[in-house]
């Protein structure tokens, strides 16, 4: 199982972008979960400043109903 | 044995922590001595290697360059001799005991060690382990209340409008009080032959979409069964784990009780969500359901997991939470949205759930039923609420529609009488909130203490009756941004625990962020802030201003203003059907849900 596996629900990531407006900052924001692997992330909150843009973002691992595999004995015992 | 121990603060400036640990060594009676800071670290040697020190206690922050220091300290010891007749102990925030042994010292301590771990070490006795488990105590919120009303006027009102509302209801019979008592008997039947019979009985006052989901497993999208193997799984990881170093939000006795929603959809989510929330101190937990749930005439049967929003509240879901809960947490059930109001009271107290949440105004006004149906079913709910001994929380919520104060109030004090009546024990939940009507009106301009003081005022000036702001506290002062949100549920936290509340329901920092299901680190940050909001209020208050006065004035006045229009009415149900308690102007409507089917 890998450690994302692991992960109870989901991933946030926090940072500070430096873009030159809004549109740039979004677009680098999507870029980085996909270069960090995560796929297509949630925008969850973002405030553009004149010099960059202060971000979290958030990966769902695993949303109810579906099944944990951080609960199987066999993966995780 | 008493030991000798030199205390070194190796810093240029910071010796407070050691000064600290110095004093508790005192008071066991070691003989200390302390460095003062600013010391080279030869100066420092040359002290240590002077006297027979058991143990030198190091204390440093680290910093660029301060790990290679700290390891150079350790070899100049090491070469005057220290090694050999003193233990080294270093602390400090960052230090964890392998970057301690990794530097050369025989031991470190870091943020989370205590001064008891710290002691123990010198006294060359085991460690405690550290607690584990909850070892806590279910709340009682309810006891110290007598419901003696101190307003006659207006105890003369709720009298005239409840007893006239419960004639109105007397006698009167709905697909939802016929359910609930065929499912009571489903439930204490054994015999399988007179199930199966009840059962049809009970599909036949059921909606399609109910009695396909429940007899043919064919349910609404996204809603399917938990496995047995998720079942075995859970009981697995639950068995395994405990929470350990539990927390205690309330730092005063006077700090009220905190409730988190739970409702991811999946009940095995929110019994994790509730196990973790739970070691950091949560009290009690409201399981809300899909708003979908409430329009279908029967609720679904079994061990249920759901996509969306909002957990299906059926006996095994809520039964199958109540088990893995501690048994000092409190779990609430939400009953008062919909059709199946009597049903889930019972369901909730036969699966011993310790309260219900029942507003018949609200769940007319503000959650789509049926002010009549409601009536009739809220009214048999309220009486299996006394009959379980489970009491039932009031939320008014309806202000969140845009509803004044005042008419919200008169409505929770309409179900408290009632709830008196029928020998129930009613809990007022009034809105800590920047509603709409507040915003147009501009009560919380100068502050956010005055109004939200003032509606707990005039209601203890009203009646003696537990009370717990809800539903969240904080509701539309959170935004997405996480810091800002979970400081605005620890401001109104305060200000609860200020005005001395029995209990409060908190938002998660997800409070705002409707595009996915609440997280785990969302709740997590939320308790963490209100935590330390009741550490900085301890036992003193906030201090509204005169204006909180004259908006309690105002409230009584136009809750008595209220309560006289309403039972100038020919009952509650015609009131609510004509705007007394919140109009369309106000953004309530009475509910369709329902419509039709008393008889």
């Amino acid at each position: 199982m890998t450690a994302l596996e692991h992960i109870m629900d989901a991933i946030d990531i926090e940072t500070y972008i430096i873009c030159k407006d809004e549109n740039e900052g979004k677009k680098l924001a999507l870029q980085l979960g996909q270069e960090m692997n995560l796929g297509e992330v949630d925008i969850m909150y973002q405030e553009f400043d004149g010099y960059g843009m202060r971000l979290r973002l958030r990966k769902y691992v695993y949303k109810p109903g579906n099944v944990y595999k951080y609960l199987q004995p066999s993966e995780n015992s | 044995m008493s030991k000798k121990i030199l205390c070194v603060p190796l810093d240029p400036v910071h010796d407070v922590g050691i000064k600290i640990i110095k004093n508790a060594l005192d008071k066991r009676g070691h003989q200390t001595a302390l460095l003062s800071p600013d010391l080279s670290p030869e100066e420092i040697v040359k002290a240590a290697a002077k006297e027979n020190y058991d143990f030198i206690l190091v204390s440093r922050t680290l910093g660029y360059g301060v790990a290679e220091m700290l390891a150079r300290f350790v070899d100049m010891l090491d070469s005057a001799g220290v090694r050999e007749k003193s233990k080294i102990v270093i602390g400090g925030k960052p230090i964890t005991p392998e970057l301690a042994a990794e530097l050369g010292f025989d031991k470190g301590f870091g943020e989370h060690s205590t001064i008891d771990e710290l002691i123990a070490y010198i006294e060359g006795r085991e460690i405690e382990i550290k607690s584990v488990g909850l070892n806590k105590t279910k709340k009682n919120f309810i006891s110290g209340y007598d419901y003696k009303f101190n307003n006659d006027e207006i105890a003369n009102l709720l009298d005239a409008i409840t007893e006239k509302f419960i004639k109105f209801t007397d006698n009167k019979k709905s697909p939802g009080i016929e359910r609930a008592k065929i499912q009571n008997e489903i439930i204490q039947t054994e015999d399988l032959s007179k199930k199966e019979k009840l059962y049809e009985k009970y599909y036949a006052l059921c909606d399609d979409v109910i009695v396909q989901g429940n007899k043919e497993k064919s349910f609404i999208k996204g809603v399917r069964e938990v496995t047995d193997v998720e079942l075995s799984n859970l009981k697995w990881f639950l068995d395994k784990t405990q929470p350990l170093n539990p927390n205690i939000i309330q730092h005063d006795k006077k700090h009220p009780a905190i409730f988190k929603f739970l409702g991811s959809g999946c009940p095995i989510m929110d019994i994790i969500h509730a196990k973790v929330c739970e070691r950091y101190g949560i009290d009690g937990f409201l399981i809300i359901n899909p708003s979908w749930e409430a329009r279908y005439e029967g609720l679904l049967q079994g061990y249920l997991t759901h996509e969306n929003d909002g957990t299906i509240t059926s006996f095994d879901n809520i039964k199958l939470m109540r088990k893995n809960l501690d048994n000092s947490t409190l779990l609430t059930v939400r009953a008062h949205r919909g059709l199946n109001t009597p049903e889930t009271v019972l369901l909730a107290g036969l699966a011993g759930a310790d309260l219900v949440k029942i507003n018949l105004v609200y769940g007319s006004l503000g959650a789509g039923t049926d002010p009549i149906r409601l009536a009739v079913d809220g009214v048999e709910a309220i009486k299996l609420a006394a009959k379980y001994n489970m009491p039932f929380d009031i939320p008014g919520n309806d202000e969140l529609s845009g509803v004044p104060a005042w008419k919200t109030l008169a409505g929770l004090l309409i179900n408290v009488m009632l709830g008196i009546k029928l020998g129930a024990k009613p809990i007022l939940k009034p809105l800590f909130c920047y509603g709409p009507h507040i915003v147009i009106n501009g009560m919380m301009e100068q502050n956010f203490i005055d109004y939200n003081a003032a509606k707990i005022y005039a209601l203890r000036t009203i009646v003696n009756a537990p009370i717990w702001p809800g539903e969240p506290i904080a509701f539309m002062t959170q935004s997405e941004e996480r810091v800002q949100s979970a400081n605005a549920t620890s401001y109104h936290a305060a200000l609860a625990a200020s005005l001395e509340v029995d209990a409060i329901t908190v938002a998660s920092t997800d409070e705002a962020y409707s595009r996915g299901p609440i997280c785990i680190t969302s709740r997590i940050d939320s308790i963490r802030a209100i935590s330390d909001a009741f550490k900085f209020i301890g036992n003193a208050n906030f201090k509204p201003t005169a204006q909180a006065d004259f908006f309690t004035e105002d409230l009584i006045k136009k809750i008595t203003e209220t309560l006289k229009e309403v039972e100038r009415k020919d009952n509650l149900t015609t009131a609510i059907y004509d705007g007394c308690l919140g109009n369309k102007d106000d953004g309530a409507y009475p509910g369709k849900f329902g419509f039709g089917t008393v008889i």
